[in-house]
C-alpha cells in the first residue's frame, strides 16, 4: 500500500517526434481504487507501463510514498499487474500459480499457504486449486490472474489493464464486485486502466480522464458526470455523451457553449429549443409508460433528452434545459439550475 | 415461403449444394502421384521381401524367411545400436545448443535478419558437400581443423580412430543441423506475447525461471516438430558416414542405411535388402510414434 504521486510525468518513446504523455501530475491515496478512462490512443498503456516499472519517464518523477521510483525497474518498484489477456506460468497448477510472487520473493510455507487460501476463498476458486493453467477456461484463468496479483499483501500498487476484456460480459459484473471487495478488504492501492466507462465509474473511488497523454480532469465519478472539467469529458462520458448548445440558444450568457445531460432537460412544446423527433429508443418503463432516450433535430444538431418515448417521429416540440454546464474554450466555466 | 416459386427448393439444392462426386475427379492426379511416387514402390519392396530372387527370371516365394534372418543378424544389430546411439547423441547435442544459440538472437534489431540468414547457410548445402567439407576440413594432413588438432598435441586421425571418426560425424551433424532448431526455436521465442515476460519481472522471477516456466512450455510445440524432425533425419544418415569413411575405420560408422545400401547394391542381395528396409522402416515410424503418443498423452493428464 503506499500513496503514489506522478509530478509534470512526460514520456516520449525512443525515436519518435512527439511527446506521448506530457505534463502529467495526479496523486492517488493510500488504498484508493483509481481508475485511468480514456479511448485507445490516449496514452493508457504507456501510463500503465511507467507505473509498473517496464519504461522510466523522460520527464518528471513517480513517487512512492514520496520515495523516487521512477528509475527501478518493475521487480524493484513492488508492484503486481493483471494483463488484457490472462498471464499464468502454464506448466504450473493453480496454487502454484498463486504461490509464485510469494515464492520468489522467499515467503515461508505458512505464509504462503495461508495467501493462498484467503485467495481462493476470496475468489471462490478453491475447486481449481489442482487443475493445471492450461486447462482452465479463459475466465477462470483471468481470475487466478487477478488472484496472483492480489496475493502479495504488501504490494505499494495493483496496475489493472482491462482486465475484464477477455471476460464474458456476465460474469464481469461479479468479477469487478470481488476486485473491489478484496481491495477494500486488503486497502491496496489499484489503479484501473479502461476505455470503457461503466467499468470506471462503478469501479473506481475516483476516475481520471485521459486524452492526448494528458489528464482533462480527476474526480469521483459524481463529480465527473456532473460537472464535467472540460467538454471532451462531458462528451466521452454517459451513454449518450452530453449535448452541446451555443449559450445564446436558452438565453445564458455564462461561457460559449452549454453542456447539458439527456436527463437534465425534458420535452416541453413552450421550450426554447426548438425541433423535430427523429427517433425514439426504449431503455425502461416509468409510471408504467415507455421511457427512453427522445432524439431531436435541432438548429444545433441533434439532441437526446430522457422522456416518455411516447412520442410519434416526426412530431414538431421543443427541450427545456433544467440544468446546465457552461463551458468557455472547451474548459468548464460554471454550472447552474434553470429556474 | 409458400410466395416463393416452386422450383426454389431444387433450385437452392443445385446451385448451392451440389451433390454430384465429381470433385473426386480433382483428388485423382494426387492419388496417381502418390501411388507411383511412394505405394507402388512400397509394395514393390514388400513383394521382393518375401522372395529369393536369383536372377531376372528365376525366384522363390520364401515367406518371412528374409525377416528372421535379419532380425536375428548380429552385424544388423550392431548397426542398430550404433544407430540408436547416434541419433541420441546428436539430439542431446542439437536440441539444448539449438534452444541456447536461439536465445542468443536478439529478437529485433538490425542485426537479426543477418544472424538468421548466417544461421540458414549450412541448411542449404547438400548432404554430400557437407560430408565433402568436413573430410578434408579434418583430414589430419592436409585438412584445416586435422592438422590444428594434431599441432596441439592431441593425435586425431579419423580414418584410423573408431572414436575419432564419430566425434568428426557428430560434429558435422551438429553442424549442419543446430541451426534448424535454433531457427525453429527462435520462431518460437518470438510468438511470446511480451506480457507474459513483464509479468515475471513483476512477480521477481529469476532468469531460469523464466526460461522453466515462460519459455520452454510455449517452446513446446516446435521443439516436438524440431525432436521428431532431427530424429527422422538422423535415423536415416547416409551420405555422410559414406563419404567421409565409408562406413569405417572397421564398422565404426557403419549404420543402418549404409548397411542396407552395401546389401542391395554392393551385393545384390535384394530379397534381404528389402525385408531389412521393410524393419527399417517400421522402426522409424514406431520411434516417431511412440515419441509423439507420450509426448500428447502427457498433454492430457
Amino acid at each position: 500500500m503506499a500513496q503514489i504521486t506522478l509530478e509534470n510525468i512526460g514520456f516520449r518513446y525512443p525515436g519518435a517526434s512527439e511527446d506521448t504523455l506530457s505534463g502529467l501530475s495526479l496523486d492517488i491515496a493510500h488504498g484508493e481504487a483509481h481508475a485511468l478512462l480514456g479511448a485507445s490512443g490516449a496514452g493508457k498503456t504507456t501510463l500503465l507501463n511507467l507505473l509498473s516499472g517496464l519504461f522510466a519517464p523522460t520527464t518528471g518523477k513517480l513517487l512512492f510514498d514520496r520515495a523516487d521510483v521512477s528509475q527501478l525497474v518493475g521487480r524493484e518498484r513492488n508492484v503486481a499487474q493483471v494483463f488484457q489477456f490472462p498471464v499464468l506460468y502454464e506448466s504450473l497448477n493453480v496454487a502454484e500459480n498463486l504461490a509464485f510472487p510469494l515464492r520468489t520473493r522467499g515467503a515461508g510455507k505458512a505464509e504462503i499457504t495461508g495467501r493462498v487460501d484467503y485467495i481462493c476463498k476470496q475468489l471462490d476458486i478453491s475447486n481449481l486449486r489442482d487443475r493445471k493453467a492450461n486447462t482452465l477456461s479463459l475466465f477462470e484463468k483471468q481470475l487466478v490472474a487477478v488472484g496472483k496479483a492480489l496475493v502479495r499483501d504488501n504490494v505499494s500498487l495493483i496496475l489493472l489493464d482491462e482486465p475484464l476484456t477477455a471476460v464474458e460480459p456476465k460474469i464481469k459484473w461479479r468479477l469487478r464486485q470481488t476486485l473491489r471487495k478484496v481491495q477494500e478488504d486488503t486497502g491496496v492501492t489499484m489503479i484501473y486502466v479502461t476505455h470503457d466507462q461503466t467499468e470506471a465509474l462503478t469501479f473506481a473511488d475516483r476516475v481520471s480522464v485521459l486524452t492526448a497523454g494528458g489528464i482533462l480532469q480527476t474526480g469521483t465519478p459524481a463529480e465527473i458526470y456532473q460537472s464535467p472539467g472540460h467538454e471532451f469529458v462531458g462528451h466521452f462520458v454517459g451513454s449518450p455523451g452530453m449535448n452541446f448548445v451555443p449559450n445564446s440558444a436558452i438565453g445564458v450568457t455564462t461561457g460559449e457553449r452549454l453542456g447539458f445531460r439527456p436527463e437534465w432537460a425534458i420535452i416541453d412544446d413552450d421550450g426554447p429549443l426548438k425541433g423535430v423527433v427523429t427517433r425514439t429508443r426504449v431503455q425502461g418503463t416509468r409510471e408504467s409508460e415507455p421511457y427512453g432516450l427522445v432524439t431531436l433535430a435541432t438548429d444545433f444538431g441533434e439532441l437526446s433528452v430522457r422522456a416518455s418515448t411516447d412520442v410519434q417521429v416526426g412530431t414538431n416540440t421543443a427541450l427545456r434545459v433544467n440544468r446546465y454546464v457552461a463551458f468557455a474554450e472547451k474548459q468548464k466555466v460554471g454550472e447552474s439550475e434553470v429556474l | 415461403m409458400s410466395r416463393l416459386p416452386k422450383n426454389r427448393k431444387w433450385a437452392k439444392v443445385k446451385s448451392y449444394k451440389p451433390q454430384n462426386n465429381r470433385a473426386w475427379i480433382g483428388v485423382l492426379p494426387v492419388v496417381l502421384i502418390v501411388a507411383f511416387s511412394a505405394v507402388i514402390p512400397l509394395m514393390t519392396v514388400v513383394n521382393y521381401s518375401v522372395q529369393d530372387i536369383l536372377d531376372f527370371n528365376t525366384r522363390f516365394f520364401v515367406g518371412f524367411e528374409w525377416y528372421r534372418e535379419t532380425l536375428n543378424d548380429p552385424r544388423f544389430h550392431d548397426a542398430f545400436v550404433r544407430q540408436v546411439a547416434f541419433s541420441l547423441t546428436v539430439l542431446l547435442i542439437e536440441i539444448p545448443l539449438g534452444i541456447a544459440v536461439a536465445k542468443g538472437i536478439p529478437k529485433t534489431g538490425k542485426l537479426t535478419p543477418f544472424i538468421i540468414i548466417l544461421l540458414a547457410l549450412p541448411l542449404l548445402i547438400p548432404w554430400n558437400v557437407v560430408a565433402t567439407i568436413w573430410q578434408i576440413y579434418a583430414r589430419p594432413d592436409i585438412g584445416l581443423l586435422g592438422v590444428g588438432v594434431n599441432a596441439l598435441g592431441i593425435a586425431y586421425n579419423y580414418t584410423a580412430e573408431p572414436t575419432h571418426a564419430w566425434l568428426t560425424l557428430v560434429a558435422m551433424d551438429v553442424w549442419h543441423w543446430t541451426s534448424l532448431v535454433a531457427l525453429l526455436a527462435f520462431a518460437g521465442l518470438t510468438a511470446i506475447p511480451n506480457p507474459y515476460y513483464q509479468a515475471a519481472e513483476i512477480d521477481g522471477a529469476s532468469k531460469w525461471q523464466i526460461f522453466r516456466l515462460v519459455e520452454l512450455p510455449r517452446l513446446r510445440g516446435v521443439l516436438i516438430i524440431a525432436i521428431l524432425l532431427r530424429l527422422m533425419d538422423s535415423f536415416m544418415i547416409y551420405t555422410e558416414p559414406f563419404v567421409l569413411t565409408g562406413g569405417g575405420p572397421g564398422n565404426a560408422t557403419t549404420f543402418l542405411s549404409q548397411y542396407l545400401a552395401t546389401m542391395a547394391v554392393g551385393q545384390f542381395d535384394l530379397g534381404p535388402a528389402a525385408a531389412f528396409s521393410v524393419i527399417y522402416f517400421l522402426f522409424i515410424l514406431l520411434f516417431c510414434w511412440l515419441f509423439y503418443t507420450s509426448v500428447v498423452s502427457r498433454d492430457e493428464t
